[in-house]
Order: structure tokens, then C-alpha cells, then sequence
């Protein structure tokens, strides 16, 4: 109970009206934090989409010497066929964000959608609920398996994969804040005043679900681009040739003592995807609580 | 108890169908018509016709469900189409290999877990505080086969300390079998141990804000007494259930590990059959792993029904 | 500090923070405690009441230390004693009653094994700890202590809880127990209960409570002495008695003022205190109670006035510039009281709100397997509801209070009966009928944090109320103005978001959403109990107000009678899911027909000093029955003061469910409804 009868504090002028809920969203990308993990992830990206101009050659584009150590021209040295590491990493990046950033959305729509069907039938949410409950009852790698059989191992497994197993994070995070928003007094308030159930979704609830969810996106991609690289690696994810930091990686070990770049390069890189969306995930984090406590 | 048990049953029985149906569905979504690969690729069609009749291929897919649950559930668990040899032999020759890792690996979970946990439920500022928090971070970013490489670059390449690949029996030769287990079991442990380790640290910290453990200092009780029987015992259902989804993920996890660690178990079994078609294997892997999931949850809960007695009472 | 005195506190400062820039959130209080004596610290939120116990105690919470003055509990200064020292006398020397019982107590361990282990910290041996505890057990009144001292918290009533924290802080004799909102938590009979059960325990052992409390009837009935503090600092120090009759210090002087009464003359308007209670965080300058003082003058908004005696008045101690220089608190000026002015009433035929029957089921929730047996948390409730007329529905929690008024708007489905609003049947709440309930019914919330979508601006808030109400958007804007000035709040606030605005501006802020349909019944759901005592006077008389002015018809739920007096034409009580009296306020009141309505109002602590009034109190026995499964017959039997507890003979409240009956509008079930005791008797025998 801060604020005086006479003098409330913090006269928030008509300007900050609009999009306030999204600027809390962009604020925590001015926090170090969300700098840091933004540009991060923008430099990759911007790597990622701009490698055939970058590296005109290709990925296939062979040096004399193969297993060269890194040099300045070849950061991560060369491989068995004397390509270079780096290029083939920076190509590799190409997979694994397009796999995430297409199938990590997916997910987080679908999962809504699932999370808040309960309100629309109490029944068709509880089957929401029990589909979850099973998907999460599989290992995930086991999940992996069963989907690679089903449709066979490429980029689209994989993606399904990704989605069907980030689909109950999401899923259930949104049913939670569901049944906490539902029964809140202004949710209450709204209904008994009559406003539209579907105003009352998309006005009072949905964005309230938002903060956890975006905050499980961030942590999803990661472990939807971890996930690549493990199906990759036993042989199950994309395919040779097409370079990911799993196919790399699962050559790479095979030759780990002539060149442990060629197992630390991809390694590097996923450690870097790691680092830019946890910090993103945290800069989210801080900003919603902040929000919060304001 | 008998009351949250028989509540729980109804969804251990929906996943257990679940996954049957799927591990039944398996060879047929694999696409490839199990009769052509057992008449092999020159048969006419109507031998391939007539084996299909002989397998009973032909005849509704619930009443080969029932048929191969049936099977799978009194011990026959088929016979592999690509080498012909029973299931079970294939899978006993294996199964050794991924115990001992997978073994080793909860054994070391729960201990690091448990143990990280703690120490950080414990140390509530500071730089200790800080660096338990960023250490528990990172592991729990880097899932098992990120691990394992970098353990392989760091200790088996850098530092030569350890042998990278291959295996040993633990029972044939304890030392070097050891030595060979080491490092996979700790790549599988590891992540798994942070996440247990986070939500133990967590739930502490919740514990610590309850009005009874205010109580308890207004009571007298030392700070070592509060902490063991006060915030301790109301975090061991956490630890517990965290720790019974976790063995789970092990499990899945050594499919990775041993791949990458070049152990014959039974994740390679799967990944190399799934590779050669050969679906029959697939498919009782794929059925023992979440079988033994859905059994360890259950178990688990189980335990902590045990241990709180508002659910061991009266739910 | 004299001999007699056991617990002495000087000059207390506590502070958070970094030590460049603390924030101090107690400043320099004092305060003694004579052997044997109740003290009573009463406050509202943020007044520092808590964190002086917790200063005493030695529990100050993280990052708080004491930053000088002494605390003294017979002859030792508490200030400066290391962790261990403080350790082994917590629990021995003094002890401590927590607010919430049902956290209080450790959920995986018996109660036994609680109680025993304040013995054993202090060096009980194991064997004479099990037979002390269960001592303690019979002494707080658990029954059958020998099965109960192996059971778990759960399994425990709230109020048997309260019980065993009580009996955990006499464990050790401890001479001096704090009790930091021991019944806040509590129901009414309950409370009276614990209130009962320690004042008891006062007379039998001797101890010394300090007892921490937002309610002026409890420190009147329980306590001997009292400080009363406001900002972090006592305004005002004396024996129980003379601080009643005549305040020394305008706050205390308001807040007595603004409290409504469950006996005596009943007035039009409350004399509310303006404003909202300070942060502790950001103080006034000067008297921390100025801005929303009457007497303030230039002096107050300068220097902070110390605690002193005031000349005409001894035994009182004030901290107000006004009355020290004046000799004692001078009449406030400009605040017109005006008595028991009755309302006009058209008389109007037709209700405008009618229930019939009513039954709400909470049980049979389809779950996997099984089909779990019906509950009904409403069972049979009727009330009619003319226009422009105030029923106050009064209970305990878990009567089904608030789950009749949700199931009137349609919130809650209903299992059986009938609704009418207006004349028009809505029961089937179809499309025309829901929107003939959203018109005609609308609802205030309890908690001001959480009706207000914390998303939305005011305006916002009250457009998306006027667009239901069919308000073209051009004409909006003026609405909201005129909507803001009804409730008293500027129109400059329209833009900023629910979290700039105190608890009592959010529930006018409600309260105008609530007007923007133009509705013509206003159901009020504990409006004022998530507030401070000082707000609540305010925001009643906002609705007394807007009641009048617009005609409306209200139907305001609450738990605490006086406020339900201060505003009701009519009263329903409800017990365990059925209305068991109902009739005009002033009768209902005045004489009672249900055993539990005397009940209840003789609980209701009233902030009369009165020593004694403890000791004669009716007080109920035991704890409601589980609504899943009524009693038998009368459902009020099992705790009844004049059923077949005391009269074992009267086997009809058992066998037959009395119906609602009476002369005229006044009506009770109850079949002895004549033996009904009046709360005015009583307090005179």
C-alpha cells in the first residue's frame, strides 16, 4: 500500500500506453544479459542465412591438406577431406536454426492452443492434459526413435520431434496459468460484466499466460538444437552430406585424436546456441519479474 | 495411500497401452512389408502372399495387437526378421553392457544430485553461492552427449588420463572395466544430477519461507537440527519424484553415450537395427525403456506417498 | 523499567538494508510489559507491529538488524546476544504464537513430535517430553489426547492447530509469550475460542502475553494495556481503559471513530480517515499521520513529536504536538456525525432479485473411474431482494456464502432451484437471460489486487465495461469521467495502470466498473475485509452512498457483523450451506432467534473495554461439521449451545431439519428458537 490517497505515484503519461505488455518484452533486450545473448544469437543467424555469401566455395570446397590444424584461415583446421571445419560448422548452423525457429513456434501455438482448450471444453482439455502426460511419460530420445522409424530420419523428423517433445512444456504451462487466470476476480469481473469468452481469452487471460511461455521458448530452442545434434550423432538425424553440428559431430568422433577440432568445433557452437538463448531466457525472466514487482 | 495409488493407477495403465500400441505399430509405420523381407527380394507374389498368411499379416491389426501383446506379455518377444535369431538373445547380449551404465550412471545421479542440491539449499549467499548457481546452470544446459564430448576432449585427448572408447565388463575386470565405465557414466549423470540438484535447491528455498519453520526457531531449535528436520524432510518428495523421472532419461540418454563412447549396449542395439530395418528389435526396445520409465515413476510416487503422511493417511 | 516489569523495550530501532542507506522501519520504540499483564500492539498493515515481535524474538529477517535501543526481558538486554545465547532462550524464556495455524506446524511430522521437541532442545529427556507434551495437550483443550498426540497436523481443525502452536510456546513455561495474530486467521467462533483459551491460560499459569493485533475489539476485551503504532513509530502508550474512553492521539481517536459498531446507535455515515496508510518505505516528513490528520497544523509537517504524557491526561502517553501543547486532544473540527438517519424507502412490491431454493453442488466432479458423491456447498437457499434494499448475508467461511452470489451471476452452475431477476426466470441462463443478469446484477470483489487486470489502464478497465453497457465509443470517454468523480477518485488517474493506486482506491476503481452497466442489484463480496481498518469506512461509505443516490439494491456478504449491521436493511445468516435466520437488521440484532446468530454476535470481539467480558462470553464448542457430510436433522446441532449437547432430550434436532419460520419477516430455524439467549442480557447478567 504505497500510494497516498492524493498523490499515486508514477503519472504514466498516454504515450506508455501503447504496447506496454510488449515493451517489456524488448526492455529486457537492453539489459546486459539480453544484449549479450541477442547479439549473440543475431551474429549466428546473420552467419547462418549469409554463408553462401560468406563462404562461396561451399561446404565441400576441399584445401590441399586435409587435418590441418586451425590456423587463421581455418579457425577450426580442416577434415579428412581437408574441407574446412569452420565452414562446414557455420553451414551446419543453417540447420539447426531453421529446424528450432520453425518447430519451436509451432510448438508454442499448438501447445497454447492444447493448454487452453480446456476452456472451451472442460472434456477436450483433459485430453489435452492425458496426451501430454504420455508424451512426457517417453524418454525424449525414445520419442526421437519412434518418430525417425515412423516417417524416416531427415530434417522433417527431426522437426517433429523438436515440436512433439516442447509441445507439453508449453502445453501445460499455458493450461496452469489457464486455471489460475480463469478463476481470478477480474477474469470473474469481466464475465459477470458480459464480455465475449473470446474477448475475455485473447484480453485478460492470454497475455498473462505469455511471460512463462516465452521464457520456455527460449529454453525449448535449446533443447531442440541439443536434440538435433543427438539424433544426428548415432546416425538417426540428418543425413550426410548436408553438414549439422550432429553429422559433424558424429564423423568427428571417429576421428577425435587426428583432429579434436573436428569434435570441438560443433561443440563450440552448440555451446554458443546454449549461451545466447539461455541469456535471453534469463534477460525474459528478469524483465517479467521486474514487471512484476513494478 | 491404497486411495492416491489407485488414483494414480488408471494413467500408469493408459501409458503402458500407449506405448505398447506404438511399439506394436512400429514395424508397419517403418514402412517395408515384413513378409517381403522375410521371402527375401526375388519371391513372386505369391509366396510373398503365402508368408504373409503364415505370419498372419493378413488378418486385422487388433487381432495381431492382441496377438503380439499377448506374446510380448508371457515372454516370447519375437524373433528378429534380419538375423533370425530370437529377440531375447539379442537383447540378453546387450543388456549387461547398458545396466552397468545406466546402473553406475543413477547411482552417481542421485548422489551428485542429491548432494549438489543440498549444498546449494544450503549456502543462501555469497560468492559460494554464486558459483554453485552458475555451476548447476551449465551442467544443466549441456545435455549427456554434449558432456560426454567434452569429458572425451578434456580428460581422454588433452589429458590422455583415461581410455575414450571401448568397454570392459565391471565383472570381468573391475579395475579397467571401471576405468572404461567412468567417463560415460558421468556424461549421462551429470545433467540429470543439476536438474534433481535445482529442484531440491528450489524447494529449500520454498521450505525456508514456511510460517513452521519460523516456529521451529522460535522454539529453540538449533540451525543444524532445522535444516535435517524441518526443511530436509519436507524436501525429500521432491527429490524423490525429480529423481524417479530422471532414471527415465537416463535410460534414453545411453543411446547417445554409447554410440559416442562406442559401448555394444542396448542403444546401440537400437540404433544399429533401426538402420538395418530391423523393427522387431526396435520395437522391444523401444517397450522395455518406457516400461521401465512409467514403472520407476510409479514407483517413486509410491515412495513419496510414503513419505508424507498427508497422502499416506488420507489420500 | 520497574521491578514488576518483565519484558522492557527502549528505544528499539530496527533497519534494513545497506548500512550507507538503511531504510529504518522501526524508529525508537518503547514500551513495557508488567508480569502477568496482556499488552496489546495494535496497528494496521505496515505499522511495524510484526517486526517489533520479530525484533524481540531475535527473528528479524534477512538483511534487518537492530540498529540501537535495548531490550530487556527480566534484567537481561537482549540486544547484542549472539545466535546461540538468543537460540537457547527462545522457546525457554519467551515464546511465540504464529498467525497461521495452518502453516505453522511442520506437515510431516506428528504433533507430538513437535510439542516434544521444544522440550528436548532445552534438555527434556525424551520419556519426560511424551508425558509433558500430553499434558499440554489437555491443558489447551485437545480432546482425547492420548490418540491425538500421534496424529499429523492435517488432521487437525484450524483451530485445534492454534491449540497445539499454543501448547508448543507453554512447553517450557516460558514467562513471556508474543502472539502475533494468533485468530487473524481464524473464524469468529474460533477465535473466541483461542481469545477464551488464553486469557484462561493467563489466570492458571500466570504468563505475560504481548499480543499483536489489527483489531481494536480484541485488544478490548483481551488486553490490559496497549501501544498503538502507526509508520514504524508508537503514537500512543496506555492502560486499555483509558486509551477507549479518551484518545490521546488523533489516529487512534479516528480509527475508533471509523470503526462500525455490532451494538448501540447506528449511523448514517462512518467517520472515515482520508487517505491510504504510509509505506515504510516512504514516510512523511514529520508526524507520519499528518497528511491525514484534522488537527495537523505547520508544526506536525516538520518535526516528528515524541511519545510523551499528556498534561491533563497523565496516564496516557501520546506522540501529538496538538495534544501536548493543548493539554489534551482537542475535538476534531468539520466532522459531522449525523445519528441513525433512517432511509426512505419506496415501498416496491416486486423483488428485484429472488432465489428459490437454491442448491449448488461441488462434489460430483466426473473424474476418470468414478463419479464422487454430490456436496452441496448451497443446500436450499431462498431470499428475496427489493429494489433499492441492502441484505447482509453473514457466515463463517465455508457456509456458502459467496457461492450463492457467484451462482446468481451465473458463475458457479447450479444444481437445483430457481433464479429471478427482475421478474424475468434466468435460471437456465441461456443467451437472453444471461444478458438480463448482466444488466440488471453486478458484482464487487473481495481482494483489490486481483479484480484489477493489472494489464489495463483505468480507463481501459471501465470502457471495456461501458462497451458491455452498449456505450458507442464517442461517449466513453465522458462516462468514465463521470464514473471516476462517483467514487471519488480524480479523473487524471484514468491512465495509469491498477498498481499505482492503493487497496482502497482499487476497490472504487471496482466498484465504478462494477456501476458502468447501470446495474440495479450490486452484489458485494467481502468488499472491505481485504482492507485496513482505516480504508474500510471509506469504501462503505462510497456504497452507502452510491446506494442511495442511484437506487440500488445490495446484497453485501461479509463475515464481520458489524459491518453487515452498519449497512443492511435486512440480514440472512448462514450456516454450513442454509440460511438459519433472517429478518430486519435492527431485530436481528437487537434479539436473535438461532442459537448460532447469538452465537456469533456474542464471539464478534467489540472494542468496549469490558474486563470480564471474556469469561462470560457464550462460546461455541468445536469446529463446523465437513459440509460433505451435514449432520443429521438440525445441521447446527453438533455445537449448539441449547440443542441435545446440553439437553441430551431433545432428540427432535436430530430427527427433524427445522424449517425457516417466525412472526412476521423475522424468521429462524430452530425448533427452541424462544431460548435463544439475547447478546444484551447476557453482557448485563
Amino acid at each position: 500500500m504505497s500510494a497516498n490517497d492524493t498523490h499515486p505515484p508514477h503519472p504514466a503519461g498516454r504515450k506508455l500506453r501503447v504496447g506496454a505488455g510488449m515493451a517489456r518484452y524488448l526492455g529486457a533486450f537492453r539489459s546486459p544479459r539480453g544484449m549479450i545473448g541477442g547479439g549473440l544469437l543475431l551474429v549466428m543467424m546473420f552467419a547462418a542465412l549469409l554463408a553462401p555469401v560468406l563462404f562461396p566455395g561451399g561446404v565441400d570446397l576441399q584445401t590441399r591438406d586435409n587435418f590441418q590444424p586451425p590456423t587463421f584461415a581455418h579457425p577450426f583446421g580442416t577434415d579428412e577431406y581437408g574441407r574446412d571445419i569452420f565452414v562446414r560448422c557455420i553451414y551446419a548452423l543453417r540447420v539447426s536454426l531453421s529446424l528450432v525457429l520453425v518447430a519451436v513456434p509451432f510448438a508454442m501455438a499448438l501447445g497454447i492452443l492444447m493448454g487452453l482448450s480446456g476452456a472451451v471444453s472442460r472434456r477436450l482439455g483433459e485430453i489435452c492434459q492425458r496426451i501430454f502426460d504420455i508424451i512426457l511419460g517417453f524418454p525424449s530420445l525414445v520419442l526421437g526413435i519412434c518418430i525417425v522409424v515412423a516417417i524416416g530420419a531427415g530434417w522433417l523428423a527431426l522437426a517433429i520431434t523438436i515440436l512433439v517433445f516442447s509441445l507439453p512444456q508449453f502445453g501445460r504451462l499455458a493450461r496452469g496459468a489457464l486455471l489460475t487466470e480463469q478463476n481470478r476476480e477480474y477474469v470473474l469481473a469481466a464475465r459477470v460484466l458480459g464480455v465475449p469468452k473470446r474477448r475475455i481469452m485473447t484480453r485478460h487471460i492470454l497475455p498473462n499466460t505469455l511471460d512463462p511461455l516465452l521464457v520456455q521458448a527460449s529454453l525449448s530452442m535449446i533443447a531442440g538444437i541439443f536434440a538435433e545434434a543427438a539424433l544426428s550423432i548415432v546416425g538417426l538425424g540428418i543425413q550426410p552430406p548436408t553438414p549439422s553440428l550432429g553429422t559433424l559431430l558424429n564423423v568427428g568422433i571417429r576421428y577425435v585424436y587426428a583432429q579434436p577440432m573436428y569434435t570441438a568445433g560443433p561443440i563450440i557452437m552448440l555451446l554458443l546456441l546454449a549461451l545466447a538463448f539461455n541469456l535471453i531466457a534469463d534477460a525474459l525472466n528478469a524483465a517479467v519479474l521486474k514487471a512484476k514487482r513494478a | 495411500m491404497l486411495h492416491f495409488l489407485a488414483r494414480r493407477l488408471p494413467s500408469v495403465v493408459l501409458m503402458l497401452v500407449v506405448t505398447a500400441v506404438i511399439a506394436f505399430l512400429l514395424p508397419r509405420l517403418g514402412g517395408g512389408d515384413p513378409a517381403q523381407v522375410v521371402a527375401g527380394s526375388d519371391a513372386t507374389a505369391e509366396q510373398v502372399q503365402a508368408i504373409r498368411e503364415q505370419m498372419g499379416l493378413d488378418r486385422p491389426l487388433a487381432v495381431q495387437f492382441v496377438d503380439w501383446a499377448g506374446s510380448v506379455a508371457s515372454g516370447d518377444l519375437g524373433t528378429s526378421l534380419i538375423s533370425n535369431r530370437p529377440v531375447a538373445q539379442l537383447i540378453g547380449a546387450r543388456l549387461g553392457s547398458t545396466l552397468e551404465l545406466a546402473g553406475a550412471a543413477t547411482i552417481l545421479m542421485i548422489v551428485m544430485g542429491l548432494g549438489l542440491g543440498i549444498l546449494a539449499g544450503i549456502t543462501r549467499k555469497g560468492a559460494p553461492r554464486a558459483l554453485l548457481d552458475g555451476a548447476i546452470s551449465v551442467l544443466l544446459a549441456t545435455p549427456p552427449h554434449v558432456t560426454g564430448l567434452i569429458l572425451i576432449l578434456v580428460f581422454g585427448i588433452t589429458w590422455r588420463l583415461i581410455p575414450i572408447t571401448g568397454e570392459v565388463s565391471i565383472l570381468d575386470d573391475p579395475m579397467r572395466g571401471l576405468s572404461y565405465l567412468i567417463m560415460p557414466a558421468f556424461a549421462l549423470a551429470l545433467p540429470q544430477a543439476a536438474m534433481i540438484a535445482r529442484l531440491v535447491d528450489a524447494r529449500m528455498a520454498q521450505v525456508r519461507q514456511e510460517e513452521f519453520v519460523d516456529l521451529a526457531t522460535a522454539k529453540g531449535v538449533p540451525p543444524r537440527r532445522i535444516l535435517l528436520s524441518h526443511v530436509l524432510r519436507n524436501s525429500l518428495g521432491t527429490a524423490v519424484i525429480a529423481t524417479g523421472i530422471r532414471i527415465g532419461e537416463i535410460l534414453a540418454g545411453a543411446v547417445v553415450i554409447e554410440a559416442i563412447f562406442a559401448r555394444q549396449g542396448l542403444g546401440m542395439l537400437a540404433v544399429s537395427s533401426i538402420s538395418a530395418r530391423d523393427y522387431e528389435v526396435v520395437q522391444i526396445i523401444v517397450l522395455f525403456a518406457v516400461v521401465i520409465a512409467v514403472l520407476v515413476h510409479f514407483l517413486s510416487e509410491i515412495l513419496l506417498a510414503a513419505l508424507d503422511p498427508r497422502i499416506r493417511l488420507d489420500g | 523499567m520497574t521491578k514488576d516489569d518483565l519484558l522492557s523495550v527502549r528505544d528499539l530501532t530496527v533497519e534494513f538494508g545497506p548500512d550507507r542507506a538503511p531504510l529504518r522501519v522501526l524508529h525508537e520504540i518503547s514500551f513495557d510489559v508488567a508480569r502477568g499483564r496482556i499488552l496489546g500492539i495494535v496497528g494496521e498493515s505496515g505499522s511495524g507491529k510484526s517486526m517489533t515481535a520479530k525484533a524481540v524474538m531475535g527473528m528479524l529477517p534477512e538483511g534487518g538488524r537492530i540498529a540501537g535501543g535495548e531490550i530487556r526481558l527480566a534484567d537481561r538486554n537482549l540486544v547484542g546476544l549472539d545466535a546461540p545465547q538468543l537460540r537457547r532462550l527462545r522457546g525457554r524464556d519467551l515464546a511465540m504464537v504464529f498467525q497461521d495455524p495452518q502453516a505453522a506446524l511442520n506437515p510431516v511430522k506428528t504433533i507430538g513430535w513437535q510439542i516434544e521437541e521444544a522440550l528436548t532442545v532445552h534438555g527434556m529427556s525424551a520419556r519426560d517430553a511424551r508425558s509433558r507434551a500430553l499434558d499440554l495437550l489437555r491443558q489447551v483443550g485437545i480432546p482425547d489426547p492420548e490418540t491425538r498426540i500421534d496424529e499429523y497436523p492435517h488432521q487437525f481443525s484450524g483451530g485445534m492447530r492454534q491449540r497445539v502452536v499454543i501448547a508448543i510456546a507453554l512447553a517450557n513455561s516460558a514467562p513471556l509469550i508474543i502472539a502475533d495474530e494468533p485468530t487473524t486467521a481464524l473464524d469468529v467462533t474460533i477465535q473466541a475460542q483461542v481469545l477464551r483459551l488464553l486469557v484462561e491460560l493467563r489466570e492458571r499459569l500466570g504468563v505475560t502475553v504481548v499480543m499483536i493485533t489489527h483489531d481494536m475489539g480484541v485488544v478490548a476485551e483481551l488486553c490490559d494495556d496497549v501501544i498503538v503504532m502507526y509508520g514504524g513509530r508508537v503514537v500512543e502508550r496506555g492502560a486499555v481503559g483509558d486509551i477507549f474512553a479518551a484518545p490521546q492521539h488523533p489516529y487512534t481517536r479516528a480509527l475508533l471513530r471509523s470503526m462500525p459498531q455490532v451494538a448501540g446507535d447506528r449511523l448514517a455515515r462512518l467517520p472515515a480517515i482520508p487517505g491510504a496508510t504510509p509505506d515504510l518505505a516512504h514516510l512523511p516528513p514529520g508526524c507520519a499521520f499528518h497528511p491525514r490528520c484534522g488537527l495537523a497544523e505547520e508544526v506536525c509537517r516538520r518535526t516528528v513529536p515524541a511519545l510523551a504524557p499528556i498534561p491533563d491526561r497523565p496516564q496516557s502517553e501520546a506522540a501529538c504536538h496538538v495534544a501536548q501543547r493543548e493539554g489534551r486532544l482537542p475535538p476534531e473540527p468539520m466532522r459531522e456525525v449525523e445519528a441513525n438517519a433512517a432511509r426512505a424507502r419506496r415501498p416496491s412490491p416486486a423483488p428485484i432479485l429472488e432465489l428459490q431454493d437454491l442448491r449448488v453442488d461441488f462434489g460430483s466432479r466426473r473424474r476418470l473411474l468414478r463419479r464422487e458423491p454430490p456436496f452441496y456447498a448451497v443446500d436450499g437457499v431462498s431470499l428475496q431482494l427489493f429494489p433499492g434494499e441492502t441484505i447482509g448475508l453473514v457466515g463463517e467461511s465455508g457456509c456458502g456464502k459467496t457461492t450463492v452470489s457467484r451462482a446468481i451471476v451465473g458463475v458457479n452452475p447450479l444444481s437445483d432451484g430457481r433464479i429471478r431477476v427482475d421478474g424475468q426466470d434466468v435460471t437456465a441462463f441461456d443467451a437472453a437471460a444471461t444478458r438480463h443478469v448482466r444488466q440488471t446484477v453486478q458484482y464487487v470483489f473481495q481482494d483489490p489486487y486481483a479484480s484489477l487486470n493489472p494489464r489495463l489502464t483505468i480507463r481501459q478497465i471501465l470502457s471495456e465495461a461501458l462497451e458491455q453497457r452498449g456505450l458507442p465509443a464517442g461517449e466513453r470517454e465522458a462516462e468514465c469521467v463521470r464514473l471516476m468523480e462517483m467514487v471519488g477518485l480524480d479523473r487524471g488517474y484514468l491512465d495509469r495502470y491498477p498498481r499505482a493506486f492503493s487497496g482502497g482506491q482499487r476497490q472504487r476503481i471496482g466498484i465504478a466498473r462494477a456501476l458502468a452497466v447501470e446495474p440495479r442489484v450490486l452484489i458485494c463480496d467481502e468488499p472491505v475485509s481485504a482492507l485496513d481498518v482505516s480504508i474500510q469506512a471509506q469504501v462503505i461509505n462510497i456504497l452507502a452512498d452510491l446506494r442511495d443516490r442511484l437506487d440500488l439494491a445490495l446484497l453485501f456478504i461479509a463475515h464481520d457483523l458489524a459491518v453487515v449491521r452498519h449497512l443492511s436493511d435486512r440480514v440472512a445468516v448462514m450456516y454450513l450451506g442454509r440460511i438459519v435466520e433472517e429478518g430486519p437488521a435492527e431485530e436481528v440484532y437487537a434479539r436473535p432467534r438461532h442459537p448460532y446468530t447469538a452465537a456469533l454476535m456474542s464471539s464478534t470481539p467489540r472494542p468496549e473495554p469490558d474486563p470480564g467480558a471474556m469469561a462470560r462470553k457464550s462460546v461455541l464448542r468445536g469446529d463446523p461439521p465437513d459440509p460433505r457430510n451435514p449432520p443429521s436433522g438440525c445441521r447446527f446441532r453438533t455445537r449448539c449451545p441449547i440443542g441435545p449437547l446440553v439437553h441430551p432430550e431433545r432428540r427432535i434436532c436430530i430427527e427433524s431439519d427445522p424449517a425457516l419460520r417466525g412472526e412476521g419477516r423475522h424468521r429462524a430455524a430452530c425448533h427452541f428458537s424462544d431460548e435463544v439467549t439475547r447478546p444484551a442480557e447476557e453482557s448485563t447478567t
